[in-house]
């Protein structure tokens, strides 16, 4: 197969999985796993937007510039994307630090639930009672998935 | 012209330099931030009010494509000076973390002058990404441990939509070969009126909709608004949200004029109209209230744009700046009424002037003549009724049923206020500066019912200018590219 | 519930994905701005990496916008984390290897970010690149000693002023008359270490922004304290 082809799969079954790692889990840090992935077949997909068989770095060598060369455009645009996802994982740690901190749990289930009890706490008013109480913190960490 | 640069250069060099000025001396800093963007808004009135004609500025001097071109029409202008006066106004003010939060305020500034002018498109990726990026600190600067999960939770949508418009970018990059707004909009009715430039706009429509609090990407809208501080809320539900909206409508207008994009975006806003106004209508609490009618709203917004023309221009930008002008005035007074709805009854009594205020927005809210709001739903529905599909009339229905829900749900809680007081409710009355900026607001709206003429005229001239493709391509003129010899396709 | 319909959108999500391929063009219109940019390159802008280029001349904002995307990400993380309290408990040190080894590691994690950040525009690498290897120069003893924490006063003082002279160098052009991230100083000779005007500038601004950063971001996290 074509090289182009097996890469343009390989970046969307990388977005694909991203994506299945962020909807489906509800540990906190896969989900966190799950960004990334997305974030890096998202990269990949731009890369490839012109992607050219058999091209040159464009860099100058001591013979001059080489003949065939790549775009360079989106490789700078990579660049970007990928120290804006570096700064955005990293809050996402940051936050998920805080998170475990506050109420002992990285189950995104079990936060959603403690953080809407919270609000309505509150405000002073009832929760939903489409929203189940929150269980009460076990000693083992995380649930089945 | 060339200084319109500095209302994003000056806040994000005075934001870098503050945390090291607050150790030199902690009374400049405090001051620099508002006198910073005092400097800048008044810069860029003096710039538009010299404007004749759209102005395109060429960064670094290189010719478009190759370098960034920013796009400076009445509608970005307007909107640039919108984000510099509102974070002005709604200056952050929580009392832990003061500097950080400063720096921040003064970034989102430059961010939101930088996303409304840009004309380029991975430019415009990088200036909503570090509004996304701001507005998590900002909305957890009020360190609860609500606050926390609900910023994780906007995070990870956030981030999903973010990696969506990024491969949005690259299949218009793919097809098209630039990122200038202006070229492809020469380029688009050859190459992105096909599949995959409209499943390059889907991608881009939900990505940046995670912050135009587009249907079903906006789940994240309640709770971060019920746990971030009301100043926050109120600039990301009035201005932040307008700014996406914004970034979405010149796609629209200039490379995807297509039907299949209108009609995805009527569709997508009937949604948020329906799930945010019977959200509304069931709230049981002030701030969640808001949001889900911020929803609703904001579904509003979307359906008036997405009639073709600068009729559906000239009713969109109605909506949003009514919207624009309304929301955080509303929020300004969730600072004391943040809480259950019950605990508002007699309130009429203790504060007043505040239930005047909630009466008199509520009222142009739900679009009651002679406030703005019934002006501009008005030329929303006389469009939709215009157009004559089926999907469009819908549109109007879905509208009007709004705005029958909005009406019951915010005459509920203006009948609390002059209720008999229970004793164990009790009010705590108003903070001076949220009432001064819910007023200054408040009376905006009202003195445009006198100004009701001009200010169409000028919306007119705005949404003219701004549904003009031509002149944008003649304004930057991009260099028309020697086409390259060595075309691949697929195989 | 949610699994269900999450299911089903990935699956029409695939479908529709492959669905376009099927009617993708490389190079489609005949029109691309990378090789514009790599046929004029070396003479507007005189660097031998034309990346370097298209990051620090023709999209030199975005450049800048990143820069503070990072600037904001570890502002926000430092509002997060707060500060250790007094009476928490001291993590050890690390054993005779790590300290060892972090030692040795030191000086030369140093020269190859700087390296690797002052040649950015010769060879593939740059401000971001270095700033990274930098910031690792400087985390990495922490590691091995936990205590010495490194002074957030310095961190706070560099990251600040590299990120204003990156800007104040972009002003400057402004001064000139010309917009806003014009390059300064002509181009000079292809290939040198001294070539290509302002450049060189920049990214030592960038790189020492991002290690600053980077490493302000690292101590405070792992100054954080252990949760029981």
């Amino acid at each position: 197969m074509e090289m182009g082809v097996i890469l343009f799969m390989a970046a969307i079954g990388l977005m694909l999985i991203g994506i299945a790692g962020i909807v489906f889990p509800s540990h906190l840090i896969r989900i966190i796993f799950g960004i990334a992935l997305l974030e890096a077949g998202a990269n990949l997909l731009l890369l490839l937007s012109s992607f050219k068989e058999g091209a040159a770095a464009p860099i100058m060598l001591e013979t001059g510039f080489p003949q065939n060369m790549a775009d360079p455009v989106p490789q700078a645009l990579v660049l970007t994307a990928i120290v804006i996802g570096v700064g955005i994982l990293a809050l996402a740690l940051i936050l998920a630090l805080r998170v475990q901190a506050a109420y002992g749990t990285l189950d995104m289930r079990q936060v959603r639930q403690r953080m809407e009890r919270d609000i309505a706490k509150q405000a002073g008013i009832s929760m939903p009672s489409s929203i189940q109480a929150p269980r009460p913190i076990t000693t083992h960490g995380a649930d089945d998935e | 012209m060339n200084n319109l640069l500095l209302m994003v250069a000056l806040p994000l060099f005075v934001a870098f330099l503050l945390p090291v000025m607050h150790r030199v001396s902690p009374m400049l800093a405090r001051v620099a931030g508002p006198l910073t963007l005092a400097v800048t808004g008044y810069l860029g009135i003096a710039l538009w009010v010299d404007m004749q004609a759209p102005v395109a500025i060429q960064l670094g001097g290189f010719m478009p494509p190759m370098g960034i071109t920013f796009y400076a029409d009445q509608l970005s202008m307007l909107f640039a000076l919108a984000v510099t006066v509102g974070t002005l106004m709604l200056w952050p003010d929580e009392p832990e973390q003061s500097v950080r939060q400063w720096s921040l305020a003064l970034i989102l500034a430059a961010a939101g002058c930088g996303l409304a002018l840009s004309g380029d498109l991975f430019n415009i990726y990088v200036f909503y990404e570090l509004v996304a990026v701001v507005s998590y600190g900002l909305i957890a600067s009020r360190p609860t441990a609500a606050a926390m999960a609900a910023t994780l939770r906007y995070l990870v949508i956030s981030a999903f939509g973010a990696a969506l418009i990024l491969a949005g970018i690259a299949l218009i990059y793919q097809a098209t070969g630039t990122l200038n707004l202006a070229q492809l909009a020469i380029l688009a009715p050859e190459h992105l009126h096909n599949p995959q430039g409209l499943t390059a706009f889907v991608l881009i429509l939900i990505g940046v909709g995670v912050k135009a609090e587009l249907f079903p990407v906006n789940t994240w809208v309640p709770e971060v608004y019920a746990t971030a501080p009301e100043r926050v809320s109120a600039l990301l539900a009035g201005v932040v949200s307008k700014l996406a909206l914004l970034v979405l409508v010149k796609l629209l207008v200039l490379v995807f004029q297509v039907t299949e994009a209108h009609l995805i975006m009527l569709v997508l806003g009937i949604l948020g109209v329906v799930t945010g106004e019977l959200a509304a209508w069931r709230a049981t609490d002030y701030k969640r209230m808001l949001a889900y009618s911020s929803i609703g709203q904001l579904g509003t917004i979307f359906i008036a744009f997405s009639v073709p023309g600068e009729a559906g221009m000239f009713a969109g930008l109605a909506v949003a700046l009514h919207h624009l002008l309304l929301k955080p005035a509303l929020f300004m007074l969730a600072r004391r009424w943040g809480g259950a709805l019950t605990g508002l009854t007699g309130a009429g009594k203790s504060s007043p002037l505040a239930a005047g205020l909630f009466i008199l927005l509520a009222l142009s809210l739900i679009g009651v003549p002679p406030l703005p709001g019934f002006w501009a739903k008005l030329l929303v529905l006389v469009n939709l009724a215009g157009q004559g599909q089926a999907l469009y009339y819908l549109g109007g229905l879905v509208i009007l049923f709004g705005a029958a829900l909005e009406a019951n749900y915010l005459f509920r809680v203006a009948s609390r206020f002059y209720q008999e007081q229970p004793a164990d409710v009790v009010h705590q009355p108003h903070r001076p500066q949220d009432m001064l900026v819910a007023s200054v607001l408040a009376g905006v709206l009202v003195m445009s019912i006198f100004f009701i003429s001009p200010l169409t005229d000028r919306l007119h001239t705005i949404a003219a200018e701004a549904t003009d493709v031509e002149t944008y391509i003649q304004t930057v003129q991009p260099v028309q590219l020697a086409p390259i010899s060595v075309a691949m396709e697929k195989p | 519930m949610r699994k269900a319909t999450s299911a089903i959108f990935l699956l029409g999500l695939g479908i529709l994905i492959a669905a376009i391929y099927q009617q993708l063009t490389f190079y489609g219109s005949g029109v691309n701005i990378g090789q514009a940019i790599n046929g004029m390159a070396a003479n507007q802008v005189g660097t031998a990496n034309i990346v370097t280029s298209v990051v620090l001349a023709y999209r030199g904002l975005d450049t800048l916008v990143e820069l503070s995307i990072l600037f904001t990400a570890a502002t926000a993380g430092g509002m997060l984390l707060g500060r250790r309290k007094p009476t928490a408990q001291p993590d050890t040190n690390g054993g005779f290897v790590l300290r060892a080894g972090a030692d040795l590691f030191f000086p030369l994690l140093l020269v190859v970010g700087i390296y690797i950040i002052v040649h950015g525009h010769l060879t593939p690498g740059g401000g971001f690149q270095g700033g990274v290897i930098l910031a690792s120069a400087f985390f990495v003893p922490m590691l091995a000693r936990p205590g010495h924490q490194l002074d957030q006063r310095w961190i706070a003082l560099v990251e600040g002023l590299a990120g204003a002279s990156f800007i104040f160098i972009g002003l400057l052009a402004m001064i000139g008359g010309q917009a806003f991230l014009s390059t300064l100083f002509g181009k000079g000779e292809l290939g040198e270490l001294f070539s290509a005007g302002s450049l060189p500038l920049l990214y030592t601004a960038v790189g020492l922004k991002v290690g600053a950063e980077l490493a302000g971001l690292l101590a405070h996290l792992s100054d954080a304290e252990a949760l029981d």
